[in-house]
Parts: C-alpha cells; structure tokens; sequence
C-alpha cells in the first residue's frame, strides 16, 4: 500500500504542480451508479428526471398501428408536465419490449422481440426528441441465429443483448450476444445446456439454455442471466397457451452464473417457474440480487455466500402463489431497503422490505389498473412509474386491456398519483418500457435548456 | 494545499470506507489495492475483437508529430485518455496508476515487458502541451515497459480520434458559462493487439493490474497454438442419434425429479444428401414416387426449394419459415405446439402436419383443400395468420431482390421466379422427404421375422384386425401409405366444437408443479376462438362438418401431438380414443365404433405404431441441419 500510495502522490504531485485549477466536484466525472435498474457502468439522473421514454406497442386498428418511442414531460416545473411531448414511429410491430442506453448514455438501444430488430435512438442531441440514429436488421444473422433480442445491458463500449429464442425450433435455448455501442456484432456466448456446459457447474437438476434478462455487479466480477420462454410461447395468445400442456413445458428454470469478465459460465441454478427481471443492490457489499418467477411467484435471492460462493435461493412468495398472480417487472431501490413487484394479473403493485435480504416481507400493496407490467423508480425512490403492457398476445382482452403510462409519488407509506396518460385513447398502443431523461446528464443540453426554459404556467 | 487535501482524502478513504461514503464520496477503485475476485487465468478465455483500432495524428513528448499507427501494430497496447489536471481519484489517476502497476509487475517477465507499450494520451490539447505531457510522465518511466505520453495539437485533431475511441467526454461549465478546465468523461482505457483490433475496453470497475496483466497474457497465448486447447469446453457426451432429435427435451417434466438433458444447438452439425438420388432409390414399403409430368424432380428444383423452405424471409415480417412449423428434428411438425403460431403470434387453428411422406398425399391440409404440393405451398405464404404475406407480387418480388436467390430459379427453371416456379420449387425438395424402410417394413415386406418383437406383431393383428385400424390407415401387400386419402370425423372435432369448457383445468408452472386456473381467469387472457369445421368448410355440406383427412401413420413415433388440433399427446391417448370409439356425434364415421381392447392389446397397438420410424430420418434432419437458414441482412 505504501509504495500506492507513493505512486499516487507523484502523480498527483505532477498533476497539481502544473496546473493551479480549482479541484472540481467529483459528481462531474464518472459516476458509477444510475436509477435503481441501470448499468452501474452509466451516468446516472440523481435528481428531477425530465423525460420518461415510453417503448410502445402498436396495435392493429389503432392509430398508424405501429411501435414507437414515445416522450413523456415528467418535470413538474415544465409547462408540458404530464403530456406526451414526443412520438416517434419506427415501422411495424417488432414486439417492442425493453430499451436500455449506452453505457454513455448517449444512446437508447430498443429491441423487437418478434422481428429482431434493435432501433438505435440518439437521446443526447436533444433529451426532448428522441431521433432513430440506426435500425439493427441483421442480428439473427450476425449472432448464429439469436431470436428476440430482449435486455440491451451497458457495459464498457458495448452492449450485451440476451436472446429468448433461436431461428431453428423458435424455443427457448439460445444466448448472450455482445455488440459495439457502433452497433457492430462481437460475439455470441450460448446459454449452458447440459450437451455443453462449457465449464459451468450444474448444480441442480436443470440446465434448460433458456434467456431472459442479464445485470452485473462488477465488484464481484459477475453477471446473473435469468430464463423466460422461446419465441412460440412469448409471441402466442396467452389463453392458447395455458391450454397446451407442451407449450407449458417450454419455461425457464435457471438462472446462469457468469464470469462478467471472461462472459464463460460458472455456475447453473435452479430457479423452477421463469425467472425474469434481475435487479441488484446498490450498496458496496452488498453482494446479491433479486429475481422473481412469473409462474410460481417467488421472490428468489442470488448471493455471495461467506466463502465467496453464489448460491440461489427462495426467500418469499409473491401474494397467493396457487392463483398465478404473474409478478413481472420489479425494481430494487436504491437504498436496498425496498423491492417493488408488479403482478400482471391482479394488477397490483407490491412493496417488499427487503432490509434482510432473505427475509423479505410485503409492506404495501396498492392495485394501479387491470393489468400491470414496468415498474420505474427514480434513484431518489420518490417517483415511482408504471405502465401496463406485458406482451401483445399476453394482454388481457376486451375492457380490462387498460393501456396507461401512470406517474405516484410515493412517501414511504402510500403512492399518491400524480398523472396517467390513457394509451389506447392518445391512439398510441400497449405502452411497455420505460427510461429516464434529463437535460442534467449532458451539461450542454442543460446551460441551453436553463436558460431557455419555461416556468410551468 | 491542495494536493495534501487530495491526498488525505484518499489515505482516509482508505482507513474508513463506510465513514467515507456517509460523506458521499467515493471509494477507490479496486485498481488502488486488491481485486475482490480472482482474476481469470490467462489463455483459460477469448477476448473477441472490438473493431479496429483507429488512426490519428498525435505529438508525443518529444514534440514530434506521430500517427497513432506508427505505434500500434508492433506490440500490444494499452491505450489510457486523461487530461493531465484531472482531480477524480477514480478517473484519470486511476488509469495511470493502474498503467504505473503494470509497468512495475513486469520488470520480471522480459516477455511482456517487449510486448506491450503503455500509451497515454491527452484530450485536452489546450492545456496538456507535449512539454506537459513530459512533466506528467517523467516520474513514471524508467526501464521497463515502454510508456508513450502523447498529446495532439489542436481540438480539431483531437475530434477524430475521440469520435473512433468514444468516451462521451463534455467540458464542463460554470455558472457563468466559462470552462471549469475540468471535464465530465468516462473512464476508459483500451486494450489493442498486434493486428490493430480493440480486444477490451476497461473503465473503473476492471482497472486492474492483476486483469490487464492476464487479457495481455492471454493474448500473447493466442500466438501459441497448444493453448487453444485450454479455451475449448469439453464437448458432449451426448449420443450421436440425441443430437438429431428435439434438443429441448421436456420428457418427464409433470414429475418433480425431471432433470434437463439439453441439447446445444452450437452442436448441431449437418451433412447434405444427395436428396435426388435418394429418390431414385425405391424404399421398402412405399410404392413408386408419384412425380407430377409438368415437373420432374432435378438436382437444381430441390437444392432451392430446400433452401425456400429454411427461409424465414419467405414470410411478411421475416420470423417464420416453413421449417419453423414443420421442424425437421420434431418429425417435420412441431412437438412443442399443439397448433400452430404465424406471424406476430396469430393463432393457428391446426396441428402442423408432418411433410415426411407427403409426396404421396393425394390431399392436402387437414381438411384437404388442396391437392398438388406445387399449389398448396401458396396456402401458408398468403394467410394472414401464417405466413401473412400480402400478395403473390409482394413474395415473389421479395425473393427476386434478394441477392442469395440471384440466378437460382433460371438455373432450375430456366424462367425466373414466379407463382409457378416457386411452388415447383418448394414441391420438388418436400416431394424427397420420404421415409420408410422401417422395423415394420422389413419385418412385413422384407421378411425379416425378428425385424419387430412380438408385442408389435400381435400390434399389427389388431391393426388390421379387431381393431380395424387398417380400415384407413390402410395398406396392401406391396407397400404401405397408412392412408385411404379420405376424410372421416372421428368425433375429435365435434368435441372441441361443442362440449363445454371445464371451470378449472390443471396448468403445469414448472417441472412437477401445477396448479388450478379457472376459466374466467383463462378467458380474461384468451382471444376469442375461431370455429374449425373441417371439410364442411370448404364444401358447405353440414354432413362434412368436423370431418378430416386421414393421416399417415408413417413416423407417427415422431410427430407428437396427435388429432388435427394437436390435443391428443402420446400414442396411448390416441389408442385410447379409438378404442372408445371416438366421441359420438350425428355425423360420427360409422367406422369408428367401441374397439373393446383389453390393456395388452393397446399397448401392442402402439408397440406396433413405434415401429413405423423410417431408416433414413436422420440422414434427413442431418441433410436439414445442413440447410441454410435465410436471415434478415
């Protein structure tokens, strides 16, 4: 440590010796942390998020009946607060699904689930107007046959998409896929099968291939992979598939200990009945992540153990297990003290303390429409977003397909809402995704926009 | 002053971490002290290539003008951007100590030390002169590695060299609008081989020594071919026949012991056939090739409709293939589905029928609207709820524009594609899926007396016998199709039609895991069923309602599930069936009746059913695997 620490003053000691500028506010350079489900490679808003982009769904019979990104104002110092402010079409429904940014955060990767298509959009140049910088068409042909492109996940320079599916048996075996933030193809790192492990430890009864979302915790040099269902499940009408025990069959059991660094695999868990969305602690030692099966509503924890071991296991249920409440989309606040759990088919929204990690208990419920899928949280954990589409063919039918973008604030004891924007009236579509953006992050954009900007009427 | 602050700022970091943080300043970087993990060995991984690394006009220490590449190429190199009054513990001084580390370590491996060359390089040109740039570096060479300390000349030489290492760096601004001198800029330091290719890219979290050190080591490896073989996973023990069967197998998955045996598709490895000749071999059990006069079979008609029917561009959107319903490992059908999925998820009312076979099909589709492959193939391409395309011109365009395709149909057709060819084309490579030569074809043509065991043979007494299975699926003494080409309702399609739904039915949510899901709850997630009438459909006869063709029974073993709606799993459920004489109905087949079959007699009958796998399927899916696959460009 010492000869560091010498080190370190010879270069400080140049660094200072030659130049007499102020020390600057460490916040300025790189930060390592962002809003409670990001990359920890990416920027993050620690304040007033301006912009929540909305990945939607188009809708047959509805409006130019097409996928777009659309701009929410959620500032509430803007005269344009809780309006839609930006609509952008892409062409075709391609089952949008998750977006997520560079590590840069210059730019906000959208992925099509049924078409394959991953839709590069510049959200720097102005924050407010999202525009389509690039179309990926060929990633099942670059990645060795890779269907539906579904978590676009930050790390340095590049980006790794989990894959749900594969363009030989549209089931669920397929893999990681890495691309430049240029949008280039790296490599494909396949899913361990127990016909190749390649290395991993299987070490429980299932090694089913199947992906679905991916996050890291760099510190401990891993990353988690989760497991959902292959193209003919996700894309086919839900009531059709409930009632065909084969397509039953065809879910995910595993999650996939990753070496982050070397992207080979290390360790399979069991994990029955779909894992889907990861979401890891925040707090430096905090060494472990929370998942949820869709299926058999558990709230599972994936931890280091104090031999420095991952290991699986289920540390809660999600409301009554025997009546598939479906928990999709949850989100980790950034003090680890709270897992928000959205469940589909109750459309419920779920707090659990999760203080203790493995004892996690509810602490507040509160039922946000007929249906519910994204939850979004600011780093603050005082504004908490929903929206209500799961899958197209997934999505209740008749009057309960409520479509809305909804805006709480949440005090630690209750959500109070704030707006809600009907999709299906707006003539927008099944709305999906959502992410954070804020002149804050490109200082630029924000001198431009202070100057220039509006009190809200 | 100021840099006694710095420093004991960072010694008291170090002290007290968690104090630090209540401060709401940060940790330093693992690249200061001890990785938390262990640093993956050297030469055990791949480092894929990131892109080429790019030029640019620079200036070192020295004053003098550089390309980039005038030092990249030679060695390794690690490639580290800073600004030299950068103040963030975790920024820029960070990748210089790191690159500092580095240079310390490998006195000792003279290897390395020759191999690599540290770069640093400003991207602050107004402030960081190559005089800075000297001072900067002074205190940090010595012998060793070499270690460039570079700077460009202006901004605008700058531009183009951050534009190709990206970095999204922004001067920052105070309130006034005046430039703090510092900047707001992502960490990163790269890593380039000898081919000018970026091999890693580096920002806090992997700034370490102990893996800079083995991604340069594992590197260097490449170059020596024995290591290789430490990057290769162990490949599978699994048997040569599993590798041609469905990869995802589920069997035994109601049990809670199921266990996974899957398959990776990265093993899958094809081998063409000679799909022609293969036809000009007649095979034990089925009868001459019936080969329509306006289109014999050639070599070019079936390399090309072979490929058509792998081509997910075929269909509106470019995710299905004919090959995705008809799967070749799944028997031709889909094992996984009971009907159908098209375009964007729409539902198919039907089961795919397996292709095996289907050059002797005198009707096509369940309902038998269709009687030449060559017009058939037209069915599924333009249904909105398949392959959804919307017009002939649109398809037939489409493949005409794509590149892959260009010349193929005047090779075979000596004309170019068009509504005629195409099906032509499709017919030519399904008319060679023929399979037979099976257990029961040697046994009962070949006569090979133990070819099948004695269960099968009282199997196929029944068949022709009490059971009268043999009164459809029918054959003669020279060969077998298991089929009269005729349609028949069995009842199968009246019951889905016209008996209630259940309130509760048993959903399977993992592996020995079901629950009870109510119908509400079911339908408040289900579309509205389309009606499926069968042959009434297409003639409008109300004595044709829920009538269907009869199927072969060629490769049944493979081609689960069963029934035109796919609702019938195991061969044991379709014996079951017949053996309680379907499900009565006013328009029930008079030849479907009460089978009286005792437990043996139906386990013989599908005991003899199992017998009816073709010799050849897996030179056929090897052939499959072999295909290409048309993917979006």
């Amino acid at each position: 440590m010492n000869s560091h620490a010498s080190t370190l003053k010879n270069i400080t000691k140049s660094l200072f010796n030659l130049s007499a500028i102020a020390l600057v506010s460490l916040s300025m350079s790189t930060a390592q942390a962002d809003e409670t489900c990001l990359s920890p490679y990416m920027p993050k808003i620690k304040g007033q998020e301006d912009f929540v982009y909305i990945w939607t769904l188009g809708v047959e019979g509805l409006g130019d009946e097409q996928d777009k990104m659309v701009t929410v104002d959620v500032n509430p110092k803007s005269n344009q607060y809780g309006k839609v402010i930006n609509s952008l079409s892409v062409g075709g429904r391609n089952e949008a699904h998750h977006s997520d940014f560079t590590d840069d955060r210059q730019y906000l990767w959208a992925s099509g689930l049924d078409t394959n298509k991953i839709f590069i959009f510049d959200v720097h140049t102005d924050p407010a107007k999202p525009t389509l910088q690039k179309t990926i068409t060929d990633f099942v042909a670059k990645s060795g046959g890779i269907v539906g492109p579904h978590s676009t996940y930050a790390l340095p320079g590049r980006i790794v998409i989990t894959g749900l599916s594969n363009n030989k048996d549209h089931g669920g075996r397929t893999a990681l896929v890495e691309y430049t933030n240029d949008g280039e193809y790296i490599a494909t790192h396949w899913m361990p099968t127990d016909g190749d492990l390649q290395g991993a430890i299987k070490t429980g009864k299932y090694a089913d291939g199947y992906g679905y979302d991916v996050r890291v915790l760099p510190n401990s040099n891993v990353m988690l992979s989760s497991s959902f269902t292959g193209w003919s499940n996700y894309m086919m009408d839900f009531g059709k598939m409930l009632a065909d025990p084969e397509a039953m069959k065809r879910f995910g059991n595993t999650v996939v200990q990753w070496d982050l660094h070397t992207k080979q695999p290390k360790k399979v868990f069991d994990v029955p009945g779909a894992p889907l969305e990861i979401r890891c602690a925040w707090e430096t030692g905090h060494n472990y992540c929370f998942t949820t099966t869709a299926l058999t509503s558990k709230i599972w924890l994936l931890y280091e153990d104090n031999k420095g071991e991952w290991q699986a296991k289920d540390v809660a249920d999600i409301g009554e297990p025997s009546k598939i409440p479906l928990p999709v989309d949850i989100s980790i606040q950034s003090n680890d003290k709270i897992l928000w759990v959205n469940t589909f088919m109750d459309g419920k929204s779920r707090a659990f303390d999760i203080s203790d990690p493995f004892k996690p208990h509810q602490v507040f419920e509160q039922k946000i429409g007929a249906q519910l899928n994204m939850v979004s949280s600011s780093w603050d954990g005082q504004r908490i977003y929903y929206t209500s589409s799961l899958l197209a063919n997934w999505d209740k039918k008749g009057a309960d397909n409520e479509q809305f973008f909804k805006a709480f604030h949440w005090d630690g004891k209750k959500l109070t809402q704030d707006f809600a924007i009907d999709f299906t009236k707006e003539k927008l579509g099944r709305a999906h995704q959502m992410r954070f953006g804020a002149y804050s992050l490109y200082p630029s954009k924000a001198a431009d926009v202070s100057s220039n900007a509006a009190p809200k009427s | 002053m100021l840099t006694l602050a710095l420093l004991s700022s960072i010694s008291f970091q170090l002290i007290a971490s968690e104090s630090i943080q209540k401060m709401e300043q940060p940790a330093l970087a693992a690249g200061y002290g001890e990785l938390a993990f262990t640093a993956p060995k050297a030469g055990t991984y791949q480092l894929p290539s990131l892109g080429l690394a790019a030029d640019g006009k620079v200036v070192n220490s020295d004053n003098q003008n550089l390309s980039l590449y005038d030092l990249v190429g030679d060695k390794f190199i690690l490639l580290s951007f800073i600004y030299a009054t950068c103040s963030d513990v975790n920024g820029c001084p960070l990748a210089t100590m790191v690159l500092h580390k580095i240079k310390a370590r490998l006195q000792k491996e003279p290897e390395l030390t020759k191999s690599l060359r540290l770069i640093t390089l400003s991207f602050n040109p107004d402030y960081d002169t190559p005089e800075v740039m000297r001072h900067y570096g002074e205190s940090l060479q010595g012998s060793g590695v070499e270690w460039q300390f570079l700077t460009t000349r202006s901004e605008l030489e700058l531009a183009p060299i951050l534009k190709h290492y990206p970095q999204n760096i922004q001067k920052a601004y105070d309130a006034k609008g005046q430039f703090t001198g510092s900047f707001s800029h992502n960490l990163r330091v790269y890593l380039i081989d000898k081919n000018k290719q970026i091999r890693n890219i580096y920002s806090v979290s992997f700034l370490h020594p102990d893996t800079l050190i083995n991604d340069v080591k594992t590197l260097l490896a490449e170059q020596q071919p024995k290591s290789l073989a430490l990057t290769q996973s162990p490949k599978s023990s699994i048997d040569n026949a599993r590798l041609y069967s469905a990869g995802d197998n589920k069997e035994h998955y109601e049990q809670e012991n199921y266990q996974t045996q899957s398959i990776s598709l990265s093993e899958r490895k094809g081998q063409a056939l000679d799909l022609l000749a293969a036809t000009q071999h007649l095979q034990l059990g089925l009868p001459t090739l019936p080969v329509p006069a306006n289109n014999p079979l050639t070599a070019a008609k079936i390399s090309l409709g072979r490929k058509l029917f792998y081509d997910r561009r075929l269909s509106f959107n470019n995710t299905v293939s004919c090959a995705l319903c008809h799967i070749p490992e799944q028997g031709f059908t889909s094992n996984e589905l009971m009907t159908s999925v098209g375009v964007e998820g729409r539902s198919v009312r039907r089961n795919a029928p397996t292709i095996y076979n289907v050059a002797y099909a005198q009707k096509l589709f369940h309902d038998g609207r269709e009687t030449s492959l060559e017009q058939q193939v037209w069915g599924p391409l333009l249904a909105h709820n398949e392959m959804a395309n919307p017009s002939i011109a649109y398809e037939l365009d489409k493949i005409k524009q794509l590149s892959d395709y260009k010349g193929l149909f005047e090779i075979a057709f000596h004309r170019p594609a068009s509504m005629e060819t195409l099906g032509m084309a499709l017919a030519s490579y399904q008319r060679t899926l023929n399979s037979a030569d099976s257990p029961f074809d040697r046994w009962r043509f070949g006569k090979q007396v133990n070819a099948i065991n004695v269960s099968a043979q009282r199997g196929y007494q029944l068949f022709i016998g009490k059971a009268a299975c043999a009164s459809c699926h029918s054959l003669n003494n020279q060969s077998a199709l298991f089929t009269d080409q005729l349609l028949h309702n069995t009842g199968i399609g009246y019951d889905q039609a016209m008996s209630t739904v259940p309130e509760i039915t048993s959903v399977q949510i993992a592996p020995g895991i079901f629950t009870k899901v109510s119908t509400a709850t079911t339908q408040s997630i289900a579309e509205t069923k389309v009606s499926d009438l069968g042959l009434y459909e297409i003639t409008q006869n109300p004595a044709h309602r829920w009538s269907y063709k009869t199927p072969t029974l060629r490769n049944i073993a493979l081609t689960a599930p069963y029934m035109h709606n796919g609702s019938l799993a195991q061969l044991r459920d379709v014996v079951d069936f017949y053996n309680k004489g379907g499900v009565s109905n006013e328009n029930l087949d008079p030849l479907i009746k009460p089978l009286h079959l005792d437990t043996q007699e139906q386990n013989d009958l599908v005991s003899f059913l199992q017998t009816l796998t073709g010799s050849n399927t897996q030179a056929l899916i090897k052939d499959a695997f072999a295909a290409p696959i048309g993917d979006s460009e």
